[in-house]
């Protein structure tokens, strides 16, 4: 450039004027583009809120008739002979039941029953009800002679005939149900003598045997994974944030740390049932610890959410400004005194975040589970007490799912449905916990 | 190398063929220089010349990044404050410091005042405290201000009321040198011209050393100044011989706007 370009302004080239009314090629461009890119944008939430409802849906639809449950309602009168004599036998429920069926046949001859019905075709339309028969009166005697009112489960396939899984077309005779038995549920109903209710002891109860759906509940499972969780957070969380602080904020920069954080990483992709196995080795036949317990799995569950923990908990103390930091050290506070008492509650909302999904995916792991016993496992009671609660045996959630769905019977399919429902509420009541929590700690700065 | 000059008073900080490493980059080379107590003392200097590196010598806040090393000497009161016996907490407890950016910790304004103090074992009770940070606030010629709203988040203040929380905040650990990093450069005329009377004001009970940019701010505030150029420390004297006969070319040049 010559001196006197710079002295001198050059005359400007004449330009076309344009309007502002009229849209360049350009803005039309970039307007399409950006056009795109929000319809994109709506079509992917679009896609993500349909399969999220596709699968609501189908989980509710499988899932409901776990809740509800058919009974039949029956009065009977225990002599204290018939009460002896069964518990002298060695098939003692059976005897409970002859009982039960002759009371209900009975009921129906008095009640002139037109449908035709016999002892047989009583004991297919009931589910497994000696045991809790047995029960009642050993507890009882004193009700012994007297009639009793009794609500008892109907057999899974009676209890599908109600919810519309099997149908007339459906059913083919077996020793289980035969077509005719329909037309004596239906009476039945029509009575008021079977019919629905609330499936408390789905709830509440424990898992049953592979023969009898209709009384096998998730309560049990419930506890196993709660006192899992327990374990879980006890553990894995304090041991987290207690690494990730020193990690992050005292830790020198060195090749050892950074092979640490490489290894941390890596071990949040570890799979799961590399876990279990470690597990098994190392907590079961090392340190003799019970098989099957909650213990055992909260431990192993603990090792697998630690990595998520830890990313997440540094991730957040990275995210506090490091003016903070300054601020406190100029004003002579120590380095620990800086990050206990303003780099960690400001973190804590991330923390709590991190630990709360590392603690759902904890929930819904099955895989390491399957090396320590708790799937397949039948949990046929709750735990005594609270440190009973960490040791007694006991299945957890998605293992208790993973052995309903493994059995024949069409009736636990329906079971691991509900067992899923259960499980989604008990996420999502973690989740509102976790956020309330995160609201308590929220700060601006 | 101009010769240190103690005439201004009493000298309170006395630093001795300072050198400053950050990896291999020799920030700051051979800085002697000696601040007096009870005078405000300002660094002047382009931006990247090692005036906040020198800054955050003084009270070692340079610890706090791993690649930065510091050899020489500095002495406050005598005393040197790189020696292996020296507690940076203790140090800072001594010598306080007020950011760039207003940084008021997510807490009440209260709160705010109230941590140093706190931590440092100031007050034996609650009045105690209450009294301190009564006194540090109206110390920040902020008082009047939020005496009304000590509950409410410091971060919720102004710009310039926040910075001069953040001064409330570096006074009331009672410290005995105050440095301050370029405290107006975020703030507007009015919020600068308040914290600049807050600094005359705290000249009385300070040794007040202050970087800026702006050199009428160094002009109007300080006593003594001290010019910085690619680490190298100028020229040091007293403020108005700086501004009026600088010695060197350099600085003569920064002054009037030819350089920097």
């Amino acid at each position: 450039m010559s001196a006197a370009s710079v002295d001198a302004p050059l005359d400007p080239p004449p330009r076309p004027k344009s309007s502002l009314l009229a849209p360049s090629d350009r803005t039309r461009r970039r307007r399409a583009a950006e056009r795109r890119f929000r319809a994109c944008g709506v079509a992917a939430i679009s896609v993500g809120v349909l399969f999220l409802a596709v699968l609501a849906a189908a989980i509710i639809r499988s899932g409901a008739p776990a809740f509800t449950r058919t009974v039949v309602d029956v009065t009977i009168t225990l002599s204290r002979e018939q009460f002896e004599r069964a518990e002298g036998q060695l098939l003692k429920t059976a005897a409970y039941e002859a009982v039960l069926i002759g009371a209900l046949q009975e009921m129906l001859e008095e009640r002139e029953e037109r449908a035709p019905f016999d002892a047989a075709s009583l004991r297919r339309i009931l589910g497994k009800t000696g045991g809790s028969l047995r029960e009642f009166f050993r507890a009882n005697e004193d009700r012994i002679g007297r009639p009793v009112e009794f609500t008892l489960p109907a057999s899974s396939r009676v209890d599908g005939y109600m919810n519309g899984r099997v149908s007339r077309d459906s059913l083919t005779d077996s020793r289980f149900l035969k077509a005719a038995d329909l037309d004596l549920v239906d009476a039945l109903a029509g009575a008021g003598i079977i019919h629905s209710e609330f499936n408390w002891p789905f709830i509440t109860g424990a898992d049953s045997g592979v023969d009898n759906p209709g009384g096998a509940g998730i309560g049990a499972a419930v506890v196993g994974s709660f006192f899992m969780m327990l374990v879980v957070l006890a553990l894995s969380l304090p041991i987290g944030v207690a690494a990730s602080i020193y990690l992050e904020e005292f830790a020198p920069r060195n090749w050892f740390t950074d092979l640490i954080e490489v290894n941390i990483s890596n071990l949040a992709a570890v799979p799961s049932i590399v876990f279990g196995i470690l597990g098994l080795a190392v907590f079961i036949q090392f340190f003799h610890l019970p098989q099957s317990a909650p213990l055992v799995g909260g431990l192993v569950l603990t090792l697998m959410t630690l990595p998520t923990i830890i990313i997440s908990t540094r991730a957040s103390l990275k995210a506090v400004p490091p003016s903070i930091r300054d601020a406190a050290l100029a004003l002579g506070a120590s380095k620990t005194q800086a990050v206990f008492h303003h780099v960690l509650p400001l973190a804590m909302p991330g923390i709590l975040t991190g630990t709360i999904i590392g603690l759902a995916q904890a929930l819904g792991e099955t895989a390491p589970l399957l090396l320590i016993g708790m799937v397949g496992f039948v949990a046929r009671g709750y735990p005594d007490g609270f440190v009973a609660g960490f040791t007694d045996p006991n299945s957890a959630m998605p293992a208790q799912i993973y052995t309903w769905a493994s059995r024949a019977d069409p009736g636990f399919y329906e079971k691991a449905w509900g067992g899923i429902i259960v499980l989604l509420i008990f996420l999502l009541s973690m989740n509102i916990v976790a956020i309330v929590l995160r609201r308590v700690f929220e700060r601006r700065w | 190398m101009p010769e240190p000059d103690v005439e201004a008073g009493e000298v309170k900080i006395s630093a001795r063929d300072v050198q400053v490493f950050y990896g291999d980059n020799h920030a700051i080379k051979d800085v002697t220089v000696d601040i007096p107590d009870k005078a405000v003392t300002a660094f002047i200097g382009p931006s990247g010349c090692g005036k906040s590196t020198f800054l955050r010598c003084l009270n070692r806040m340079n610890d706090t990044i791993d690649s930065a090393r510091v050899e020489g000497d500095i002495l406050i009161d005598g005393e040197n404050i790189y020696d292996r016996g020296i507690d940076p907490v203790q140090l800072r407890a001594k010598v306080g410091m007020v950011f760039q950016k207003p940084n008021p910790f997510p807490k009440s304004v209260y709160e705010n005042v109230a941590y140093g103090p706190r931590i440092h074992g100031l007050a034996a009770n609650k009045a105690e405290l209450d009294e301190i940070v009564e006194k540090s606030l109206r110390g920040g010629a902020i008082w009047d201000e939020v005496k009304d709203r000590l509950d409410a988040p410091g971060t919720g203040l102004s710009g310039g009321q926040q910075q001069r929380l953040c001064i409330a905040r570096a006074i009331a650990t009672e410290p005995e040198v105050l440095l301050m990093d370029e405290p107006c450069s975020a703030l507007d005329p009015i919020a600068t011209a308040q914290v600049e009377d807050l600094i005359e004001r705290l000249r009385g009970n300070y040794s007040v050393v202050i970087v800026t940019h702006s050199m009428q701010q160094a002009a109007r505030v300080s006593q003594r100044t001290a010019f910085f150029h690619l680490g190298d420390l100028v020229e040091y004297g007293a403020t108005d011989d700086i501004f009026v006969n600088p010695g060197d070319e350099r600085t003569e040049k920064y002054i009037s706007g030819r350089i920097g």
